[in-house]
């Protein structure tokens, strides 16, 4: 998630210039009208039950709405992927041995030949530790159509047209118009606020610097609990750990930058989509973690407090039927081992010509 | 970010003579170079998410060097919407063109080949 943000992030200097109907443009018009629709249906609800259409709290209901729904949406691919995890386990030994083959060897051709035995392995098994690329470009679209939609919020209401869809004139200027608090409007970013200074600016700089620095906490923790909790040992051995580690203290930095164009909706929107990540984060290291990670450790150790323990499929049972099962399964490995036919020591032809004449 | 095959590298070299030949190949060494940065910088925040061999980025430098710029990005698109939760992933790789008549550079551009 917080690549995503960074990347929405960047392009917003060079895009922010006009409603020109550049490509780009054209390429997110379904994503933002999608955005509005969903943010417009909150409005909507909210105002029937009889919230006032432009106060600040309807709007910034209707923002945590729009996170909720978005959230919502990936969240099967998100368990899909979990119980997917399960199921390495079991292929975990014939994983080690294509690592084994190839340990040490850094070359190109033994890479991809590692590579490709390992799919095929997953393949096979009908399993995978990754997530898949669609999900995570299709996350992209609608993260930008959510930025520009909110930051567009401004220029619109000056010209008193509304957005792609739903958002027409009237509820962009109650957009345009509504505050949170009473003081700092949602269309308003850090440097307009030092800039113009209109009525209120302090309180508006305050509730901004402290949103920004919410957002950018909480991106920074969840990112840590993954790293220090939830990365099984082999996944610490990698590139991508390296690179995620310089990305843990370089994306906040970015934010501190970029932090200061966001407009109050957009830092809002984020933030609570970041609590939402948390949440989420906190259940799976907590209840789901990766195994061999510190945080499958630390469940096991709680189970074991509790009497209980995880049997060979990853249920919950109670410690004496875990040991039950741990005797049983060590005496079909000993039982399996004695059937298993004896190796016999290999002899040469003129040893066992003399052998046969004896 | 997963290794490149072998096929979409090699060990040819852009030679100046081959400029006016070389147009013809710009707009796919223009994707190509995004992808480079692309596979350089962003990939590995990602780290692997790829379900198959090679990887969506990976898979892509292949189809835009066999293929062009436009079926190559067609393909590879092809390929995103086919990396999905409901795939069961595994080796897939580009099929090559049937004329391929460029060579590879060991970044993987494409240059004219050599006449000789």
């Amino acid at each position: 998630m917080g690549l995503d943000l960074l990347l929405a992030s960047t392009p917003s200097p060079a895009a922010g210039n006009g409603g020109g109907f550049d490509l780009f443009s054209i390429l997110l018009w379904p994503f933002k009208w999608i955005v509005e629709t969903i943010l417009v249906a909150w409005h909507w609800l909210f105002t029937a039950f009889g919230m006032a259409p432009n106060a600040g709290l309807t709007w910034v209901l209707s923002i945590v709405g729009l996170v909720i729904v978005i959230r919502a949406a990936v969240f099967p691919l998100f368990v899909k992927q979990i119980k997917s995890q399960r199921k390495m386990m079991e292929i975990a030994p014939q994983l080690k041995k294509v690592q084994e083959k190839y340990k040490g060897k850094r070359d190109q051709l033994s890479r991809e030949a590692m590579s490709r035995e390992t799919m095929a392995l997953y393949k096979k098994h009908g399993t995978t530790p990754v997530s898949s690329c669609l999900p995570m470009l299709v996350q992209m679209p609608f993260l930008l159509g959510m930025f520009y939609t909110l930051r567009d919020v401004g220029d619109h209401a000056k010209h008193g047209i509304g957005g792609v869809g739903l958002l027409h004139a009237d509820l962009t200027k109650q957009f345009y118009d509504a505050t949170l608090f009473g003081v700092a409007p949602l269309h308003i970013d850090l440097r307009t606020a030092l800039e113009t200074k209109p009525a209120g600016w302090e309180a508006t700089v305050t509730i901004l610097v402290v949103l920004v620095v919410l957002m950018i906490v909480s991106q920074f923790y969840t990112q840590l609990q993954i790293i220090s909790k939830n990365l099984s040992p082999e996944a610490k051995t990698g590139q991508a750990y390296q690179m995620q580690k310089i990305m843990l203290y370089v994306l906040p930095l970015g934010f501190i930058f970029s932090g200061v164009f966001f407009p109050l909706g957009v830092v809002l929107y984020w933030f609570v989509s970041n609590l939402w990540t948390m949440g989420q984060q906190f259940l799976v290291i907590r209840e789901m973690p990766t195994p061999g990670s510190d945080a499958a450790r630390a469940r096991e150790e709680r189970l074991a407090r509790r009497g209980k323990a995880l049997n060979a499929e990853g249920k919950i049972v109670p410690i004496a039927v875990y040991e039950a099962e741990q005797q049983r399964l060590l005496e079909e490995a000993e039982r399996a081992k004695e059937q298993a036919p004896k190796r016999e020591q290999p002899m040469s032809k003129k040893r066992a010509k003399k052998k046969g004449s004896n | 970010m997963s290794a490149l095959p072998s096929y979409a590298f090699g060990t040819a070299r852009f030679r100046a003579s081959d400029l006016i030949r070389g147009i013809l190949v710009l707009p796919r060494n223009a994707v190509l170079a995004f992808l480079v940065v692309y596979r350089a910088v962003i990939s590995p925040l990602y780290g692997d998410v790829c379900r198959y061999y090679p990887s969506c980025s990976a898979y892509a430098v292949g189809a835009v060097q066999q293929h062009g710029a436009v079926w190559g990005t067609i393909l590879s698109a092809w390929r995103i919407l086919r990396c999905n939760p409901w795939s069961k992933g595994g080796v897939d790789d580009v099929r090559p063109h049937a004329h391929f008549h460029y060579e590879l550079t060991p970044h993987g551009f494409v240059v004219p080949a050599r006449k000789d």
